[in-house]
């Protein structure tokens, strides 16, 4: 995708497309900007959320994107992935989220709610779960942290569907939306989905339609518990990308898996509502976020998860290495290629076409490094997506689709760099840009408390006044 | 402006690892620099006569030539040396496909392979009983092949040779015959570096032994022990305004070196110039071109332990004892011979005893003995005070040397295999030495011109056939007793049994086959 603007059509006819209402089966959504996946360690230990969140969320909603998709929710502790942020592992979680619903409905924005589960790719995964093994498809350890893995058996696998049901009856009791299905970028559902990592012998591994049997069941069961007139939507990967770090691993799905599984959580019209389309069966992967990785960054604040895996203080020795940390930094641009804005449009593109001929109520939304209105209606307009999904660019801007009406993007110095250390960072730090040259400035300190200031205003208004 | 700076701590720990890695790049430098630069790699060799015959004795970091230098010389002087190369010297290879011939060591200095002599090259000898055998080594016993003196006049003329270029020594080492493959460093460094340093050493060697133009011819199986030794030690002036003819034609035979144990003590060397069997060892170690510096003194004490015990060979064709005269050659030699040669006891050992031989290990005074005086003139008192300053400051230097008023008695153990006879191998064979060197007519006498370089050994007279048989002469040295230092006369006379019997000669050399 080009990241010039498109000279065929002028601002006007992007910015009119882009801020056109979408209707999904059971929802529909002002414009087709999404926030995607988002969200810091700003909640409670036990998985409350508080005031922080609460602010985290309005800004988004308060910049004007039509539906917030919220960061990864544990529908249990032991799917948790990150401590400190918040889960819909109990009814008692209810309140909170029915509270964010309030804040970020008065702007006329929707917001959707993501289930979760880690599986094994649990990167801090907590006192709550450190004596236990994760729980995944396979027995093999991540190959990227080393983070060991436990075989589900058939009944914990019916008791993870059955927390994935919980979830989104509470999700609709708090009076959100809709649910995703986190089922992309390694977590739980992709560990069954992918033939990279799904490595079972049961009904629930080997070819792809058993491999689907997992998520299948949880789309089942949350039909049982909230209906079929509650938005639901799935997260999935367009592709795998399973080998980007170790060459000899297995690669993982292809598009063509992609689409029977898609086929499949349609499930005759009773199933999924829409889809979002990514990329990549680890997080990060370097095509999600697609950008760059900072290896310093990495040397700063990868320590908090050096107890999780196995492979942790091998990683941790690469990053900080003088000829370790830049050889990564390259490998990780390499295995992204050319391409960041619209990295999965293709992807999206072809599961489209395929799905809107079975069923054309089906909606596909598609996420990938988009900033700019040209961009962003060129892949609506071509049959891409219907929408797409944003998360760096909307921390970097939180107001871009306001800039959006009247501009292609923000001014150079203010853009998205896909630099990904907001990423890095929100492992120890306040996720906000980190990115010091967007900053205004004549010196670096200048620069840096600004910085600061920024990152910082996720904090107010403070609870107490 | 830099957006991206190092925190405060991260400084000091990219400085500390910065300290870190040149301190471990300095100790890999020390190491590689200490292994190719200092350190020096030989060839260990577990058997004791392997080590005699290859092993080296450190004559190569002050004199040797790297390798491939040395392989290619008789390549580019093919001319000159013929297609067998170095065996033009008497050299020994053991096989076709061997790189060095026996005597030869190698040694890798400052990543550079170089070679030179050790002990072996002249101390190991050939026999043949019969012209078809091959040639049976003896190892310690004088290298009767060894043309010394041709193979020093080869080294001088290629110092003066204007073939003798860098550009034809980097081609013929690259050619097939010598098979050395210089890439392109080690091609700048032959010429710049190998070439330069070869060529003058060798034009330095032939400035410092230029006397030898006014020398004799050694021959096969001799050496001048000792003026090459004034020149290159001790930078001693050379020309005729200080050394006299006499002083400079004092060539002598290689003598064998085992059964060491029971010469400690006496006067060694032809003129009887040192009773250390070590000091004997090291100095001629230094005639291989060793330096008290570069001196391996470890493998030279392996090689003196090997010689301290090593048996003489017995002689080869027993058949060839004539049995029914041994013992009158017995008495006879108990007579005449024993009390300054020693002899076998009654149990066929060699007694060394020098309290019932008490002439053996002493010096003959030159009139008594009535030798030739060259060789005792080249051992000046010069020289012998010169020589007590070497190997200063290391446990073994020298302090026994001394100028003698004569020539040394010496165990006639494996006699046999020691021809030619007297210092000066002016006699080949046993039985010439019983008669007198004068010349009569009608009577037998010791050959006033003969042959020598060759290793047929006559097993009646007992010594290498000087007859030319089984060679073309050009091969052989035509020895002329009549030239300076060749002289044949002396230990003749009544005393020395010259003036018996005819029966009772063959006796004698039937009896000292059995020595």
């Amino acid at each position: 995708m080009p990241q010039a603007a498109d000279a065929t059509f002028l601002h006007e006819d992007n910015a009119a497309l882009i801020f056109s209402p979408l209707k999904f089966r059971h929802l529909e959504v002002k414009n087709r900007l999404f926030r995607s996946n988002l969200s810091g360690m700003f909640d409670e230990y036990n998985g409350y959320g508080g005031n922080t969140r609460l602010n985290w969320e309005e800004k988004f909603a308060k910049g004007g994107v039509g539906c917030i998709i919220s960061s990864y929710t544990p529908v249990a502790v032991r799917g948790r992935i990150l401590v400190r942020y918040a889960m819909i592992d109990n009814d008692d979680k209810i309140p909170f989220w029915r509270e964010i619903g309030k804040r970020v409905h008065q702007h006329d924005c929707r917001f959707i709610m993501q289930l979760s589960h880690s599986g094994r790719q649990q990167d801090m995964g907590g006192i709550e779960n450190l004596f236990k093994v994760a729980q995944s498809s396979t027995n093999q350890t991540d190959f990227f942290h080393g983070i060991l893995a436990r075989a589900m058996t058939v009944s914990e696998i019916h008791e993870v569907v059955e927390q994935f049901a919980q979830g989104a009856r509470r999700a609709r009791a708090a009076g959100l939306d809709g649910v995703e299905l986190h089922g992309a970028n390694g977590y739980l559902i992709t560990q069954f989905l992918s033939s990279g990592i799904n490595d079972r012998t049961d009904d629930y591994g080997g070819p792809v339609e058993n491999r689907a049997r997992f998520a299948l069941e949880i789309v089942r069961a949350i039909r049982r518990e909230v209906g079929p007139d509650f938005h639901l939507q799935m997260k999935i990967n367009g592709v795998d990308h399973n080998n980007w770090l170790y060459p000899w691993k297995k690669k993982g799905n292809t598009l063509e898996d992609t689409l029977i599984i898609c086929k499949m959580l349609l499930d005759d019209g009773k199933g999924v509502d829409s889809f979002h389309i990514s990329s990549g069966s680890t997080f990060p992967h370097p095509r999600n976020p697609p950008g760059e990785i900072s290896a310093r960054a990495l040397t700063r604040w990868y320590g908090g998860m050096l107890a999780s895996g196995v492979r942790t203080r091998f990683n941790y020795a690469i990053f900080k290495n003088p000829i370790g940390g830049p050889l990564f930094q390259w490998l990780w641009r390499t295995r992204r290629g050319k391409i960041i804005e619209g990295i999965n449009a293709e992807y999206a593109r072809y599961l489209r076409s395929a799905i809107s001929k079975i069923d054309p109520s089906i909606k596909f939304l598609c996420t990938g490094g988009f900033q700019h209105a040209s961009n962003i209606a060129g892949v609506i307009r071509n049959g891409s997506c219907d929408a797409v999904s944003m998360a760096r660019p909307l921390i970097a801007n939180n107001d871009l689709p306001q800039i959006l009406r009247t501009a292609n993007g923000p001014v150079k110095q203010k853009e998205c760099t896909y630099c990904n250390k907001c990423l890095v960072n929100d492992l120890a730090n306040p996720l906000g840009c980190y990115e010091v040259s967007r900053y205004d400035g004549d010196t670096f300190e200048e620069k840096w408390d600004n910085l600061v200031k920024s990152v910082m205003s996720v904090y107010q208004p403070t609870l107490f006044r | 402006m830099n957006y991206d700076p190092p925190t405060p701590a991260e400084r000091v720990v990219a400085r500390k690892r910065w300290i870190r890695c040149l301190v471990f790049l300095l100790v890999i430098l020390a190491a590689a620099y200490y292994l190719i630069f200092i350190n020096q790699y030989v060839v260990a060799y577990k058997d004791n006569v392997d080590h005699f015959k290859y092993g080296s004795i450190g004559s190569e970091p002050a004199n040797g030539f790297p390798i491939l230098v040395f392989k290619a010389l008789p390549v580019m002087f093919r001319d000159e040396l013929g297609p067998t190369g170095y065996r033009r010297f008497g050299m020994l290879y053991e096989t076709e496909q061997s790189e060095l011939p026996v005597g030869m060591s190698r040694r890798i200095i400052t990543g550079v392979e170089r070679v030179w002599l050790n002990c072996a090259i002249c101390h190991v000898g050939t026999y043949r009983i019969s012209l078809n055998d091959r040639p049976t080594y003896l190892y310690g016993a004088p290298a009767n092949n060894l043309r010394l003196f041709d193979l020093l006049k080869f080294f001088l003329m290629v110092s003066r040779d204007p073939r003798f270029t860098a550009d034809n020594l980097i081609d013929t080492i690259n050619s097939p015959a010598v098979g050395g493959h210089l890439n392109v460093i080690d091609r700048l460094i032959y010429r710049y570096i190998v070439f330069p340093r070869v060529q003058t050493a060798l034009q330095h060697l032939a400035q410092q032994v230029s006397f030898i133009s006014r020398q004799a011819d050694w021959g096969p199986g001799r050496v001048d022990t000792f003026n090459p030794y004034k020149a290159i030690q001790f930078n001693f002036p050379m020309d005729a305004a200080h050394i006299t003819d006499a002083e400079l034609n004092g060539s002598s035979d290689f003598p064998s070196i085992w059964q060491q144990r029971p010469r400690d003590g006496m006067h060694l060397h032809w003129d009887g110039n040192n009773t250390s069997v070590d000091e004997r060892n090291l100095s001629a170690a230094l005639g291989a071109g060793v330096t008290p510096v570069t001196v391996d003194i470890a493998a030279i004490h392996r090689i003196r332990r090997w010689i301290w015990t090593l048996a003489a060979p017995a002689f080869p064709v027993p058949s060839a004892i004539d049995q029914s005269k041994v013992e009158r050659g017995r008495q006879l030699f108990a007579t005449y011979c024993a009390g300054c040669h020693g002899m076998k006891n009654a149990a066929g050992q060699y007694d060394y005893d020098t309290n019932r031989y008490p002439r053996l290990g002493q010096i003959e005074s030159l009139d008594a003995i009535g030798t030739d005086r060259d060789r005792w003139a080249s051992y000046t008192q010069n020289f012998s005070a010169a020589q007590n300053t070497l190997y200063a400051g290391y446990p073994w230097r020298f302090t026994h040397f001394s100028k003698t008023g004569g020539y040394a008695n010496q165990p006639l153990d494996g006699i046999w295999a020691r021809s030619p006879y007297l210092h000066n191998g002016s006699v080949p064979t046993l039985r010439d030495l019983l008669e007198p060197s004068a010349c009569n007519a009608g009577s037998a006498c010791r050959p006033a011109k003969w042959y020598r370089g060759g290793d047929i050994l006559d097993t009646a007279k007992v010594g290498y056939r000087s007859d030319g048989y089984g060679y073309d002469v050009k091969d052989l040295f035509l020895y002329d007793t009549s030239v300076a230092g060749n002289s044949n006369r002396g230990h003749e006379g009544k005393a020395y049994g010259t003036e018996l019997p005819s029966a009772d000669k063959d006796a004698i050399v039937e009896y000292m086959k059995t020595l």
